[in-house]
């Protein structure tokens, strides 16, 4: 739409002192107390103050400090990154079989990024490549994984130099190109830009040509990527040829193009050329943005031309393109590495350091570094400190923290290093720079630096400590490099620094062969040591190399004090390294019995029993698994010599033992200690609550009615329903007068509901006189309420309405979602009538009397009306008075679309003041924004939204959007996606969505095409559904997609191909066509046709990518299919040949093999799967252990435990399943007695978990083994009535219960009386089967057999719960008629379940149903349980 | 060896500067009571220890004056010290596993 009218010219000018404005707090500050008498925005409006500093605007702007906390913008590198942020669309609910991993993978890899970019605006290379070894490591990395990891190689690694970000470039591109990545034309383009912005110089014809070998097309942004290529290094010629290529193939020429030409002519020495740029581009309808000024002011730049400079510089702020601190941080970075350094005071002074300017700097400060301009560097880092002091600690200053650290990697000199430390220091920026450049340089194992800094430290009269050299000697000691240690030490000496014991023996000694060349070598190098030092050293080694001598040495009677703590970790760590465990043992007593190892003032007893804990503590689980016989026979060796320990440290170690899975050991740790200390601790119970309660009132209403309901009620009742529901109104009155008698309330309803819908109001007043008169006390259902205030606002009887209001309120009717939606149509009728005032009295009554909350929804309809009437000043005034009462502001969007499209500049001022008060300034601009927006006026929408600090904010961009889509508003809704390109923290993404969304919608693929584009133009990284989107719209109009397609596996079948042939593809289908087809096969369960295609396609001679073929052979594993996904793999092996299956899908071949019992085949897979270091799942192991038991394999179950165990991850495995399997397998044998005794030792030993055995019994039970179960049943009474231990007992009868077996069960019950006393386990059982359909049965079973097995309290609800869950209404009347009877305390949550099927079963609820929520009751019983424990 | 459990009178200090080994730390808690223990681990890998040390007093009252004080400032850091609320032996819950 175009402006000319002086109006908008003005609004454009107005917005513009606004942003300014921010810009200066100070002088806003000194407006401030005259603005609120200042000239109004009317007078901007008439052209008198044009671009003014002084007006309303700026009272927009004044709340900014409190209302806006902007924390930072992305800074200047991070634009490519915009698009990052977190996927949150993929949905949880995929099969674990077929969802694919890599979208979670890149989720988190995003996220890492993400995180890094938004607080730095930056990524550390560390950081980059370990997400890239990652994403390595999992085989197959999606497209865009791909994408991410590209375009992370240019500018947001500052802290590389540039070559070095190139070639990590090319190494991804590798790496990834081999592991079957495919690229499309958004990777080169990714490239491309990565090449731009490392100033990699590369032949862009040779680019092309790699292109087409790829069979990859160029598209415009490739074109203009390689202009700018060309145009970097000067090259016009260059760019012309490519800038004729796109203009025969018709493709726009952008300013980004432009821009390129300006940095060309320049860099080819014509500057006037570059300049003449800008009027060639107005002449082209091209305006010049901010970004053709930076490359004209980089051209002076790079020529020192500061007089140009400057010029250039008002130039673009008169031409309105108002340059950011980051455009002149551009420029500052070309000064400076042009050698024009003698400009860069007068562009520092021009940083006008916006929010976000630290993070930005930094980055400048960063790149500077890397480019060997440390001295601009630290002009720029000065320029921090008095600007954003709340940006740094208060009680450490630590400014340029980064800087030094940086320094100290790229090698600056220490001359340089510490006069920057000296400044920093003296202007009091940094506490202790000097130290910390120490660290940084000690951390980097910069030896020769760190050695000069210390020294330096040292003549500042700063302590050298010992450990400041243990990095340094660990490098060494790693290369085993004694030399370089000896120098170390040298050093060290010469700063008056001797090593101790501990740098000697763990840093000094490993990187010699021996203690005595080290003694040797030390001697020689004049490094004295220290005898007390040495003999620890001494001891150490020995302790790791030869127990026996050890003990020789230490229990010789001449051998001094030596506190074992100084040497306790090597000799920790020779026990596990030695076999001599008669040597471990004398030590260990040597310690116990001598006081000269213990610290004088301890017990040698007490401090053994610590060593004690420390050897198990020390070790890995893995370890100890491995050496559990060794520890035992040393455990038994100890408590032969009679060495004790106290109850703690057995409980320590045991805890130990108990988390690494060795739980057979702790038997002998128990042997150990001390007698008068071994009592179990009691462990109490815990109890089980009944929530106390108080007499509830009792339903007397429903009771009255049910004594009345005669047979003809019914029948009469159903009539009139039916009557009503043919409308017959009048059939349906006359039946009412002849049974008046029989009438009950519900039909009274019926009826009222339907004259309401017909409109006659009298007869429905009438009716319900007439209902009132047989009971007064009766309430109406909340919708025939409304519909009667409906019908009665209508009918112009406003005041009658009211009442019935109020009748509402009098007799507490709740209204719910539902009945407020009715509430907001019932307004919303009146808007077309000029209802005003009716309703806002409705209105007024309904929020007064508490009937509803007054919504945003439920307040709008009186704006509509205002609207409608054309009444913009009332309904600005309504919408007013609303955020006032009530803090919603109806429609504010369309008052402001109005006032806009009207001109009435004091009413919008008015608004947007009001706006920025109440709701804070940030949401103004958004509602001034959408409102310009929405009338056309694009400009000064622009303005709006490039206030700097503005953020996005995504409910409203997407609520604007989504208005957009739904009114068919493509022109709208592209200008937002295009002016929020620079928004901070907008999800470019998310808004690109909207667009294709609508482009769905409305079947335009050439815009969903051109979007694609503008995305990889801006950098946006597109999340999977995005890319799928722009495939639908591609496919459905026949076009090709020019991307791989994004695997759909979650996204259900409907929203892919519709028109899926089940055909192959014909010949000259591509690999990744079949990929695609292939897919959606797989995930439409048709794994064997893809089977079929596949093998098709093998004949053909086609290869398919790795990731193809893993999905197929899941696919078939998911369905059983063994045989056919063995055959897949042999073609993926023929065609790949380094192709292995996924973790995904060996363990799903695991599963497999179970299940079809071929056991042995199972584990073969899985102990090839442990070699190659791949996790199985747990399901995985569940199944196969389960089959080797069904085989009656125990040497098989005992093989795979311990293969789990030497695993070293817990996949969660419950211990249980080894046993129960074992057990089982020991019964398939008909060894039921290896499998009795197993168990049995497994109950009665004493400290193991005592988890159930359900499952062994059901196993039993189902195989109709009665042998087996007698034995079982006897042992499990055994344990319970002589041990005490009712588990085995409990899970027996439950499991009895549970098959109906209830005979079985009440005899079981005579026998072992004691289940009867377990309640929590009775309790748990029941409240289990409470949460699944059809198990009331067994509730009333078990009550039945066990009657007080708890109080009913407890038990009632439960069952109430299982008629709830059965939909049971018959029962749960009958249970709560019960519960009455007995007089019980009805909790609130069962009378909620209640009353739900009540009216799923559209019966009246015959009492006030309680108005929460479930959570809401759950939570507050939940709270009583609670409490009533706490007592 | 009468007392059921051993007493540990012991403080986690976080926060440590680089610059600080045991023995500053031993010197600096010295001053609040007999410091018994002091076990501030280093990393094998880099040399540096891990910013954090457990200091054990041999009686309440040292274990007091520590917590007492505040801020604990050492080398021109501020050390975070708390209480060691998980001394020695570690309560690890295995009930969870008897009602489900």
């Amino acid at each position: 739409m175009p402006f000319h009218t002086p109006l908008q010219e003005n609004m454009a000018a107005l917005l513009r002192s606004a942003r300014l404005l921010r810009l200066s707090p100070s002088g806003l500050l000194n407006i401030a107390g005259t603005n609120r008498t200042g000239p109004p925005l009317g007078r901007l409006y008439s052209g008198a103050l044009g671009g003014s500093r002084t007006g309303a605007c700026s009272r927009l702007t004044r709340p900014a400090r409190d209302s806006v906390s902007i924390s930072r913008v992305w800074p200047y590198t991070a634009g490519s990154l915009r698009g990052y942020s977190l996927a949150t669309d993929e949905k949880e609910d995929g099969s674990v079989m077929v969802r694919s991993k890599q979208a979670q993978q890149f989720d988190w890899a995003l996220a890492k990024l993400d995180s890094s970019v938004r607080r730095t605006g930056r990524i550390t290379k560390t950081l980059l490549l370990r997400i890239f070894h990652d994403i390595c490591r999992t085989g197959y990395p999606s497209s865009n994984q791909a994408l991410l990891l590209l375009r992370s190689c240019g500018s947001l690694l500052p802290e590389v130099p540039l070559e070095e970000r190139t070639v990590l470039a090319h190494r991804v591109w590798e790496k990834l190109q081999e592991l079957g990545a495919q690229f499309d034309v958004s990777h080169y383009n990714a490239l491309l830009k990565v090449y731009l912005q490392n100033e990699f110089k590369f032949s862009p014809t040779d680019f092309l040509a790699k292109m087409e070998a790829a069979n990859v097309q160029p598209n415009r942004v490739t074109y203009q990527r390689l202009i700018a290529a060309y145009c970097q290094n000067g090259d016009i010629e260059g760019a012309s040829t490519i800038l004729g290529f796109m203009k025969t193939r018709d493709l726009p020429i952008t300013e980004a193009v432009f821009n390129s030409l300006v940095t060309g002519h320049a860099r080819a020495g014509d500057i006037e050329s570059a300049k003449n740029i800008l009027p060639v581009m107005r002449g082209a309808g091209i305006e010049p943005g901010p970004d053709t000024y930076v490359s004209l002011l980089n051209a002076y730049a790079e020529k020192g031309d500061l007089d140009s400079l400057k010029k250039a510089m008002d130039e673009a702020e008169s031409a309105d393109c108002s340059l950011m601190d980051r455009d002149i941080m551009q420029v500052i970075f070309t000064l400076a590495r042009a050698g024009h350094q003698e400009h860069i005071p007068d562009m520092v002074e021009r940083l006008r350091h916006e929010r976000g300017y630290v993070p930005d700097a930094m980055n400048l400060c960063l790149s500077l570094i890397t480019q060997g301009q440390e001295e601009t560097s630290f002009h720029i880092l000065k320029s921090f400190s008095t600007l954003e002091p709340d940006n740094f600690n208060s009680d450490s200053s630590n400014m340029g923290n980064f800087f030094l650290r940086h320094c100290v990697n790229m090698d600056t000199s220490v001359e340089k290093l510490t006069k920057y430390c000296k400044e920093l220091q003296e202007t009091k920026r940094h506490f202790a720079p000097l130290t910390f450049s120490l660290h940084c340089a000690l951390e980097a194992k910069k030896t020769g630096l760190s050695l000069e800094l210390m020294k330096i430290l040292k003549e500042q009269g700063f302590p050298i400590r010992p450990h400041y050299f243990f990095p340094l000697f660990i490098q060494n000691s790693k290369d085993n490099n004694s030399a370089g240690i000896t120098e170390v030490l040298k050093s060290m000496q010469e700063l008056g620094v001797s090593p101790d014991a501990e740098t000697l023996s763990i840093y000094i000694l490993p990187a010699f062969p021996s203690t005595e060349a080290a003694r040797q070598a030390l001697t020689d190098a004049g490094i004295p040591l220290d005898t007390e030092n040495f003999l620890t050293l001494e001891v150490r080694a020995l302790a790791v190399s030869d127990l026996a001598k050890l003990y020789t040495l230490l229990s010789d009677p001449s051998f001094p004090p030596l506190d074992h703590n100084h040497f306790r970790s090597s000799l920790i760590l020779g026990f596990r390294k030695s076999d001599d465990v008669e040597s471990m043992v004398k030590i260990t007593e040597l310690f116990y019995r001598d006081k000269r190892f213990t610290k004088e003032g301890s017990k040698p007893a007490e401090e053994t029993s610590y060593f004690l804990y420390n050897l198990f503590d020390s070790r890995t689980e893995g370890i100890v698994q491995a050496q559990e016989e060794k520890l035992r026979k040393y455990l038994n060796q100890l408590h032969a010599q009679n060495i004790k320990i106290p109850l703690n440290i057995y409980k320590g170690i045991k805890n130990v033992l108990e988390s690494y899975n060795v739980p057979e050991l702790i038997k002998d740790v128990m042997a150990l200690v001390e007698p008068k200390d071994e009592r179990g601790s009691v462990s109490a119970a815990p109890r089980f609550t009944v929530i106390e309660g108080k007499v509830l009132a009792l339903e007397n209403k429903l009771a009255e009615l049910k004594a009345e309901n005669k047979p003809l009620g019914t029948i009469l009742k159903q009539t009139i329903q039916a009557l009503c529901a043919e409308e017959n109104l009048q059939r349906a009155l006359e039946l009412k007068q002849q049974h008046e008698e029989m009438m009950i309330v519900g039909s009274y309803a019926t009826l009222i509901n339907l004259c309401c819908r017909q409109g006659n109001v009298e007869e429905a007043l009438h009716l319900k006189r007439e209902l009132s008169r047989k009971d007064s006390s009766v309430v109406l259902d909340s919708s025939k309420y409304i519909a009667l205030v409906k019908a009665l606002s209508k009918n112009d009887r406003v005041e009658e309405a009211v009442d019935i209001l109020k009748e509402m309120k009098e007799k507490g009717v709740v209204l719910n979602e539902s009945n407020l939606t009715m509430l907001f149509y019932v307004f919303n009728s009146l808007v077309a009538e000029g209802g005003v005032s009716t309703i806002r009295r409705l209105q007024d009554t309904i929020f007064t009397l508490g009937l509803a909350k007054p919504t945003t929804n439920l307040c709008s309809p009186l704006i509509s009306a205002y609207l409608e009437s054309k009444d913009l000043s009332g309904a600005l005034e309504a919408t007013l008075d609303f955020q006032k009462r009530y803090n919603q502001l109806p429609r504010i969007h369309d008052i402001l679309v109005a006032l806009v499209e009207k001109g009435d500049t004091e009413l919008l001022q008015k608004a947007m003041d009001f706006v920025s008060q109440e709701r804070g300034e940030m949401n103004m601009l958004y509602d001034l924004f959408f409102a310009f927006l929405q009338t056309g006026r694009f400009r000064e929408a622009r303005k709006i939204i490039e206030t700097p600090g503005l953020r996005a904010r995504p409910g409203r961009l997407q609520w604007f959007a989504e208005k957009c889509i739904f009114v068919n508003q493509m022109e709208t809704l592209e200008q937002l996606v295009d002016m929020t390109a620079k928004l901070f923290e907008c999800d470019r993404d998310e808004m690109y969505s909207y667009v294709l969304r609508l482009c769905k919608v409305t079947n335009n693929w050439q815009k969903a095409e051109a979007m694609w584009t503008k995305m990889q133009e801006e950098n946006v990284i597109p999340r999977e559904t995005t890319l799928r989107m722009i495939a639908d719209i591609l496919k459905n109009n026949g076009q090709e997609v020019p991307f791989k397609m994004p695997e759909a596996w979650h996204e259900g079948a409907e929203t892919a191909q519709q028109d899926e042939p089940a055909l192959p593809p014909t010949t000259a289908a591509s690999a990744s066509e079949y990929h695609t087809r292939l897919l959606a096969l797989c995930k439409k369960g048709k794994a064997k046709e893809a089977f079929w295609m596949i093998k098709k396609a093998d004949q053909q001679g086609l290869t398919l990518t790795a990731s193809t073929y893993d999905h197929l052979i899941r696919a078939l594993l998911a369905d059983g299919s063994m045989e056919d996904a063995m055959v897949v793999r042999d073609i993926a092996t023929s065609r790949l040949p380094g192709f292995q299956l996924s973790n995904i899908a060996i363990s799903l071949s695991i599963v497999t093999h179970s299940k079809k019992g071929q056991t042995s085949d199972a584990l073969e897979k899985l102990k090839s799967m442990l070699q190659v270091g791949h996790v199985p799942s747990q399901l995985a192991i569940t199944r196969l252990v389960q089959a080797l038991g069904a085989n009656g394999d125990v040497a098989g179950i005992e093989e795979v435990e311990s293969l789990m165990k030497g695993l070293g991850t817990n996949l969660n495995l419950s211990s249980m399943i080894f046993l129960s399997n074992k057990a089982l397998a020991h019964i398939k044998n008909d060894d039921v007695d290896s499998a009795i005794e197993m168990l049995d030792s497994a109950y009665t030993s004493p400290d193991s978990a005592k988890p159930g055995m359900s499952f062994v019994f059901r196993k039993v039970m189902e195989d109709d083994n009665d042998k087996a179960l007698d034995k079982l049943s006897a042992m499990a009474e055994r344990l319970a009535n002589h041990f005490a231990c009712y588990r085995p007992a409990v899970d027996l009868f439950l499991q009895l219960l549970d098959m109906n077996k209830l005979e079985d069960a009440k005899f079981m019950l005579a026998r072992c009386n004691g289940v009867a006393q377990q309640k929590n386990m009775l309790v748990s059982y029941m409240s289990r089967k409470a949460q699944f359909p059809g198990q009331s049965g067994k509730i009333k079973a078990l009550i039945s057999l066990i009657p007080d097995f708890t109080e009913k309290e407890v038990f009632y609800p439960y069952l109430m719960k299982c008629h709830f869950v059965d939909k049971d209404l018959a029962s749960a009347k009958a249970l709560h008629e019960q519960m009455q009877k007995e007089g019980m305390v009805i909790d609130e949550l069962s009378l909620k379940r209640l009353a739900v099927l009540y009216r799923n079963a559209e019966e009246t609820v015959p009492f006030t149903e309680p108005p929460e929520s479930f959570k809401f009751y759950a939570d507050k019983l939940k709270d009583q349980v609670t409490k009533a424990a706490d007592e | 060896m009468a007392a059921p459990a051993k007493k540990v009178f012991e403080v986690f200090v976080s926060k440590i500067p680089w610059t600080v080994a045991s023995k500053e730390m031993r010197e600096y808690f010295g001053q609040f009571g007999s410091v018994k223990k002091c076990l501030l681990p280093f990393d094998k890998d880099t040399g540096f220890h891990r910013g954090f040390c457990w200091v054990g007093f041999s009686s309440e009252e040292g274990l007091n004056n520590a917590l007492e004080k505040d801020p604990h400032i050492l080398e021109g850091s501020k050390l975070q010290v708390q209480r060691n609320r998980r001394p020695f032996v570690g309560q690890k819950s295995n009930r969870a596993s008897e009602v489900d």
